[in-house]
C-alpha cells in the first residue's frame, strides 16, 4: 500500500468518525427526512444569483446525504448505487468543499421554507465538520481560524494596536462629548460588563467602537474591553472546527472570570452572537457563569428605561435594516434592534421580506474569507441589493460587520448609493 | 391464502415499526443538550412548527410552486386513505374503506394522477435529476403502485389478495429508503421547532405579527 493510499485511508477513517459524531441528535434526523422534492430552489440567494442545479439546496443536502447513507443505512452499505450512497474518499471530499463552503452560507432560509421542515444549515454544518476534521477547509478561512487561535483575534491585530486605538478614541470622545470622564476602558477589573468587539472595529471601523463607548458613557455604564481577549467573532464556527470554536469560547469565559465582570456584552455581529450565545455553551458543554447579551438588547434597555435620551430628528434620512441570518433566524434576536431604530431615526422602513424570512446578504458562512468564491458571493447578493433598492433608503443599518462588508461591496457593484451603518452608530448620532 | 397474506402484512408492519424505531434511536444517538440560557419555549416552538409554520401562505416553496405542492399534498392524502383502507380490509376482508365511502375512490384516483405527475416531473427536471438516485424513482413508483392496487381492489374484489400482498411489500421497503420520511418528517420538524423555540425564533412575537 502506497503512502498516499495510507493517508487516504486515515483521512477517510477520520472523516467517518467525525460524520458519526456530528450527525448525532441533529443532522441525522434531517438527512433522513429530505424527500428531494426540489421546491426550495428559489428560497436560496445563491441559487437565485446563479441558477444551476449544483446551487440547489436539495442538491447540497443530497451531497452530504450520500456519505450519511453509505455509513449509516442498510441499503447504503449493500446497494450504494441504488440509494446514491458514496464513500468518503479523498476525491469526493474535495468535491464536497465547494458544495458546503462555496455554494452555501448556511443561512438557513431554505430550512424555514422547506415543505418538510429540514434544517438544511445543520446538514451543511455537518459537511463542514467533516472537512475541518480532515484539514480540508479553504485556505483563506483556515488562515482566519489560525489567526484567531494564535493571536486571539481573527485579524491578528496586536494588543499594542488595540491599546493605542483605544487611547486616541478616548481622546476624540472626550472632545466630541465635551466630557473629560468619557473614555474607552481596557483591562479594567471589576467593571460590570466585558464588551467584545469585532477586530474590524479596531482596525477599519474605529468610529463604531467610539460610538459604543459614547453611548456607554451617556448611559453611565460600567464596562471594559480586554486587550487579550476581545474578539466577538468565532471563525471555528464557520470552518466547522468545533475544537477551535470551543477553545475560543473558553478563552472569553476565562477572561470574564479573571476580570470579575457580571455580564458579557457582544458587539454587533451575527455569527458572533450565535456562536457565543447559543453554540458556545454546547461546545464547552456547560452553562456560562455570567450573563450574555447582545449590545442591541442593552441599547434597547437604555432607551426603554430612559438611561439615554435620543432625538430621532438627528437621523433624518430614510433607514432600513438588514437582518443578519445568524442573529435573527438562528439566534432569535429580531425585535430590540427594531425598537432601537424606531426610536433613533425619523424614517425607518422594513425590507421585504424581513426578520426570519430575510435573505442572506451573501457574505455569511465565512464567505468573505474565501476569495475563490468572490464572484458567486457578489452574484448571490443581487437579491439583497434589489431588496435595499425597493425600500428607497439612504442608510442601511446592519448589526453585523460581516454583513456590513458585503453590503458595502454590494452598494458599489449594484450602484445602490447607500451608506452602511451599525445600529450603535445611529444611536450615538441621535444622543441628546 | 387470505390468512397467510394478512399475517405477512402484519409481520411487515411490525418489521417497519421496529426498523424505524431503531433508526430514530440511532439518529438520536443519546441526544444533544442545549446549554445556552433558554430565551423561548421549546414546546411552543415545536407547536408553531407543526401548525402555523406549515400553512401554505407561510411557505415560499408553496408560493413558487403551488401546483407541485398541491400534487404532493393530494398524493399523501391518497396514501393515508389507502393505508386506512388496508387496515379496514385486514380487519373485515369483505369491505374496504374506499367501498364504504365511494367518493374516496376519486381521491385515490387523483392521488395516483398526482403521483404519476411527480414521477414524470422527477424524470424531466434537470434540478431533480441531479439530486435523485434510483431509489427516488422506485419510491414514487412503489407509492403509485400502492394507490393503483387500492383502486383496483375497490373496483374488483378479486384484487384484494394482491392489494394486501402489495401493502406487505410496501411496508418491507418503507424503512429502507426515502419512504422512511413518513416518520422522520415528524422527528425532523419536531427537532427543528424545539430548537427554534428554545432560542426564541419560534413562535414569532406578537410585535412581529403586526
Amino acid at each position: 500500500m502506497s503512502e498516499r493510499d495510507t493517508d487516504g485511508a486515515r483521512i477517510a477513517e477520520k472523516a467517518c468518525e467525525t460524520l458519526a459524531g456530528s450527525i448525532r441528535g441533529l443532522a441525522a434526523y434531517h438527512l433522513n427526512a429530505c424527500v428531494r422534492c426540489g421546491l426550495c430552489a428559489e428560497t436560496c440567494h445563491v441559487y437565485q444569483g446563479e441558477p444551476v442545479p449544483e446551487n440547489h439546496p436539495g442538491a447540497k443536502v443530497a451531497k452530504v446525504a450520500g456519505y450519511y447513507r453509505k455509513y449509516h443505512t442498510l441499503l447504503g452499505k449493500y446497494a450504494p448505487r441504488f440509494v446514491g450512497a458514496k464513500d468518503l474518499t479523498l476525491q469526493l471530499l474535495d468535491e464536497l468543499i465547494e458544495t458546503v463552503y462555496g455554494r452555501c452560507t448556511a443561512c438557513g432560509r431554505c430550512g424555514i421554507h422547506c415543505s418538510v421542515g429540514l434544517d438544511v444549515a445543520a446538514v451543511i454544518q455537518t459537511g463542514r465538520n467533516v472537512l475541518a476534521a480532515v484539514g480540508k477547509v479553504p485556505e483563506g478561512l483556515q488562515r482566519t481560524v489560525d489567526n484567531q487561535i494564535e493571536t486571539g483575534n481573527q485579524m491578528a491585530v496586536p494588543p499594542e494596536e488595540l491599546l493605542s486605538t483605544a487611547e486616541w478614541l478616548a481622546d476624540d470622545l472626550k472632545v466630541e462629548m465635551g466630557d473629560d470622564d468619557a473614555s474607552v476602558y481596557v483591562n479594567q477589573k471589576g467593571k460590570r460588563a466585558l464588551y467584545l468587539v469585532n477586530p474590524r472595529e479596531v482596525k477599519f471601523f474605529p468610529l463604531s467602537l467610539m460610538a459604543a463607548a459614547g453611548v456607554f458613557h451617556a448611559a453611565g455604564e460600567s464596562w471594559t474591553i480586554s486587550s487579550k481577549v476581545y474578539d466577538v467573532t468565532n471563525y471555528g464556527f464557520f470552518s466547522g472546527d468545533a475544537q477551535s470554536a470551543a477553545e475560543l469560547t473558553r478563552r472569553v469565559v476565562e477572561e470574564a472570570k479573571a476580570l470579575a465582570v457580571e455580564e458579557i456584552i457582544l458587539s454587533e455581529c451575527g455569527h458572533g452572537y450565535r456562536s457565543f450565545r447559543w453554540e458556545g455553551p454546547n461546545w464547552v458543554r456547560e452553562e456560562y457563569p455570567v450573563r450574555v447579551r447582545s449590545v442591541l438588547e442593552l441599547l434597547d434597555e437604555y432607551i426603554v428605561t430612559g438611561r439615554i435620551k435620543v432625538d430621532p430628528t438627528k437621523n433624518d434620512e430614510r433607514v432600513t435594516l438588514h437582518d443578519p441570518c445568524n442573529l435573527v433566524r438562528h439566534g432569535g434576536l429580531s425585535e430590540p434592534q427594531r425598537r432601537v431604530l424606531r426610536a433613533v431615526t425619523r424614517d425607518f422602513v422594513e425590507m421585504t421580506p424581513n426578520r426570519q424570512d430575510n435573505f442572506c446578504c451573501g457574505g455569511g458562512g465565512g464567505m468573505l474569507s474565501m476569495s475563490e468564491y468572490g464572484d458567486r458571493r457578489i452574484a448571490s447578493g443581487r437579491v439583497k441589493a434589489d431588496q435595499i433598492r425597493a425600500t428607497g433608503a439612504k442608510i442601511v443599518a446592519t448589526p453585523c460587520h460581516n454583513c456590513a462588508d458585503q453590503l458595502l461591496e454590494l452598494s458599489k457593484r449594484y450602484d445602490l448609493g447607500v451608506e452602511i451603518r451599525a445600529v450603535v452608530e445611529l444611536v450615538y448620532s441621535s444622543l441628546c | 391464502m387470505l390468512d397467510v397474506t394478512r399475517c405477512f402484512v402484519l409481520l411487515s408492519v411490525l418489521w417497519a415499526a421496529i426498523a424505524l424505531i431503531a433508526q430514530v434511536a440511532a439518529a438520536r444517538g443519546g441526544g444533544r443538550e442545549e446549554y445556552g440560557e433558554r430565551s423561548g419555549s421549546p414546546g411552543k416552538g415545536m407547536l408553531h412548527n407543526f401548525t402555523i409554520a406549515m400553512l401554505p401562505w407561510h411557505k415560499e416553496t408553496v408560493k413558487h410552486h403551488p401546483g407541485k405542492f398541491a400534487a404532493g399534498v393530494i398524493m399523501h392524502m391518497g396514501v393515508i386513505l389507502t393505508l386506512a383502507d388496508a387496515v379496514v380490509v385486514l380487519i373485515r376482508p369483505t369491505t374496504g374503506l374506499i367501498d364504504v365511502w365511494s367518493y374516496t375512490r376519486w381521491v385515490v384516483a387523483c392521488s395516483l394522477v398526482s403521483g404519476v405527475y411527480l414521477l414524470v416531473r422527477r424524470i424531466c427536471s434537470r434540478n431533480l435529476r441531479v439530486m435523485s438516485a434510483s431509489e427516488d424513482y422506485v419510491s414514487i413508483l412503489a407509492t403509485c403502485g400502492l394507490l393503483a392496487f387500492a383502486l383496483l381492489r375497490s373496483i374488483d374484489s378479486q384484487y384484494q389478495l394482491i392489494f394486501l400482498a402489495y401493502v406487505g411489500l410496501f411496508f418491507v421497503f418503507l424503512p429502507l429508503g426515502k419512504l422512511r420520511h413518513s416518520v422522520f418528517f415528524f422527528v425532523a420538524r419536531g427537532d427543528y421547532g424545539r430548537r427554534l423555540g428554545y432560542r426564541g425564533v419560534y413562535p414569532p412575537t406578537m410585535e412581529r405579527m403586526k
